[in-house]
């Protein structure tokens, strides 16, 4: 049982006008697992999310999920979804559990709601408006009434963005929690450690295509370079310059900051001492690294998950 | 159907923890009502003053002074010198000043020569004046024909047709009620429905089973319910403060209460569909409002309006809605007299609610 689909995406595409906001995007992800929508904003999680969940009409394509067709069987599909949306504000003034009530009683049957707010941390907050909680405890909220109804499948549109870090490392707790309840989770995010961490697949997205899809070790392992040399220089010369090095695979140059990607740490280690030597460059704040999903977006896109 | 009770619930809940929007709501027409109420007036809309200096000082100036004294229509005040009474013709603080010379009673009696009593009057507040000494001269006439036992042939009688005393108050009252259930509802839900919409609210609930009607339906439930209270109790403090009785059936009265408030409420769903940010949706609202406000009969009589504008104005909801109050409150008409204005209301309220249902949108 662990292989059964859970959501087969196949070719959705969005149009706005003549931009294109998703294009031709498919993917499964199967029962139990933690799949990771990672891009920068603009990307297209959101509106491939927004889709799926039966908020936008795709322009072409199909989705199922747990074998409801999202555009045929909304009801249905409806029924087996939670989801947390980007931005959402709930009903400032209501209570924490008298909105788990409402949201409650808009399906069949629900899970038990006292056992819900503490395993969402919220137990103190029990009583308190919406208005009077913190950016974590709404988030928490939130993941809240995408439970409420005990679904398979649960959406979290980038669950952790503005939340400090101790409130994002309670959040992947909760969601790693999700997974052991054996529930299937998509989720977007732009934070490459949170993919790192929570995904058991990530599906890498930027400018409206998928142009990744793999487990996170195993699309660091495809980089053909593993390490990183980086370091600051004034006046850094072409990147043709530094590619003539032995052993750079990729360079990456912003302003004084330059990133040299190789497979063979000592011997480009070695050439740019040589060569800096040579002609008498003042390099400083030199670092190695092992490569990231960081590097591996940069090296797909040529362009850092920030900048965009 | 649980659904459409935690709706409404949730709904009442937040209306009552809006103590703010709770408060003016409520206050701003009890305050309109205080301060029209009673900046016209609470009795007569026109009130004569007339001073009286008496020169003559004896039995017979003594008679036409009480005379005067017990007119109904008429308020007397006694001057000294008609120098400070002419003073106070020309501030305004009486209408008229009537003297009565040296020598009246001694000329009375010699029934040959009618005498004259000179009455001052300023030229300027000419439609008073002119009241005034209509009045005047209807007292003297009278008191004249009993001196000289003159018996009239033809005499009228005057009989009000509505045989009831209607103050401006009376008027005024279930306009203002009117108001103030039109601007609840139509600003109050296009307001309301489309902050929701721009926050996401109604959004994330579009992604559970939730049906929009079930959403809609716990909407009017809960605003009927607090906007017909709300109406109701200014008709209590009314009753209360200005002492206005509520002469027709208080069944009838709370079916137009609620009948109106569904109908503005329709308005206000199609209001929130249009617009397409909550800044957009108050400038709407205004728009809507503000000349219904002028037109509708709230301030003041439709009647007195210009003949090309009438035709507008019979097709206006709160035109209708306030003539229906006003004929119970004021008239105590049945409701089988109040067809005209039950189903223009009613024509209103579902062509709203048609409308609405075309425009609504989650998002």
């Amino acid at each position: 049982m662990q292989n059964e689909t859970m959501v087969d995406v196949k070719g959705l595409v969005k149009r706005y006008g003549s931009f294109v906001a998703v294009n031709e995007v498919s993917f499964k992800v199967h029962k139990g697992e933690i799949f990771g929508l990672l891009g920068p904003n603009g990307a297209g999680k959101t509106t491939t999310i927004e889709m799926l969940v039966g908020l936008r009409k795709p322009d072409e394509g199909t989705a199922t999920l747990a074998g409801f067709d999202v555009q045929k069987q909304v009801n249905q599909v409806k029924g087996v979804i939670g989801v947390q949306l980007q931005s959402t504000s709930l009903f400032e003034l209501l209570k924490v559990e008298e909105i788990l009530h409402l949201y409650a009683s808009f399906y069949p049957s629900h899970i038990d709601i006292p056992q819900l707010i503490s395993d969402m941390l919220l137990a103190e907050k029990r009583t308190d408006r919406i208005k009077s909680l913190s950016g974590g405890q709404k988030q928490r909220l939130a993941i809240a009434l995408a439970l409420i109804h005990d679904p398979n499948i649960v959406f979290l549109d980038e669950p952790t963005t503005g939340l400090d870090p101790q409130a994002r490392r309670t959040l992947w707790d909760i969601v790693l929690r999700l997974k052991e309840r054996g529930k299937t989770v998509i989720l977007s995010t732009h934070y490459m450690d949170e993919a790192h961490v929570l995904c058991d697949r990530i599906g890498i997205m930027d400018q409206g295509e998928l142009i990744a899809l793999d487990t996170p070790t195993n699309l660091v392992k495809k980089l053909q370079s593993t390490s990183t040399v980086e370091f600051r220089l004034t006046n850094p010369p072409e990147q043709a310059w530094f590619m003539e090095m032995d052993g750079v695979e990729e360079v990456s140059i912003k302003d004084t900051f330059v990133q040299l990607y190789t497979d063979d740490l000592q011997l480009a280690l070695i050439s740019l001492i040589q060569i800096s030597a040579e002609h008498n460059l003042n390099i400083e704040d030199l670092q190695t690294r092992t490569a990231t999903l960081e590097d591996v977006f940069i090296h797909m896109t040529g362009r850092s998950l920030r900048e965009s | 159907m649980r659904a459409y009770w935690q709706l409404t619930l949730a709904q009442l809940r937040i209306f009552a923890r809006n103590k703010q929007v709770l408060f003016f709501t409520l206050l701003f027409p009890v305050i309109l009502m205080l301060a029209l109420g009673s900046f016209v007036g609470g009795g007569n809309a026109l009130s004569l003053t007339a001073g009286i200096v008496d020169l003559d000082q004896t039995d017979g100036s003594k008679t036409l002074n009480n005379l005067f004294d017990n007119n109904e229509g008429i308020e007397t005040i006694s001057y000294k010198k008609i120098e400070t009474g002419k003073e106070a013709v020309e501030n305004g603080d009486i209408q008229l000043l009537i003297e009565i010379p040296k020598g009246y009673e001694a000329s009375l009696k010699d029934k040959n020569q009618a005498f004259s009593l000179p009455v001052y009057y300023n030229e300027k507040n000419l439609s008073a004046s002119e009241l005034g000494l209509t009045v005047v001269n209807g007292i003297i006439d009278q008191y004249s024909k009993k001196l000289v036992d003159y018996q009239p042939l033809v005499t009228i009688k005057k009989v009000g047709i509505e045989a009831l005393n209607i103050r401006y108050i009376d008027f005024l009252v279930p306009g203002i009620v009117a108001m103030m259930i039109m601007n609840n509802n139509m600003n109050g839900v296009a307001g309301q429905i489309s902050a929701w919409r721009e926050r996401g609210i109604l959004r994330r609930m579009q992604g559970t089973r939730l049906k929009a009607s079930t959403f809609i339906a716990a909407q009017i439930t809960a605003r009927l319910l607090l906007n017909g209270t709300q109406a109701l109790l200014v008709v209590l403090i009314a009753d209360l403060i200005f002492n206005i009785n509520v002469v027709g059936s208080w069944l009838t009265l709370i079916f137009f209460i609620a009948l109106g408030t569904l109908a503005f409420m329709a308005i206000g769903f199609i209001i929130a569909g249009i617009a397409k940010n909550p800044e957009s949706a108050g400038p709407i609202a205004g728009f809507a409002s503000f000349p219904m406000l002028f037109l509708g009969g709230v301030f003041f009589p439709i009647s007195n309006m210009p003949d090309w504008i009438q035709p507008i104005v019979k097709i206006l909801p709160i035109a209708h809605l306030s003539s229906a109050l006003r004929e119970t409150m004021n008239l105590g008409t049945s409701i089988l007299q109040l067809g005209t204005e039950t189903l223009i209301l009613g024509a209103w309220l579902i062509g709203g609610f048609v409308l609405a249902s075309y425009v609504f949108k989650w998002e």
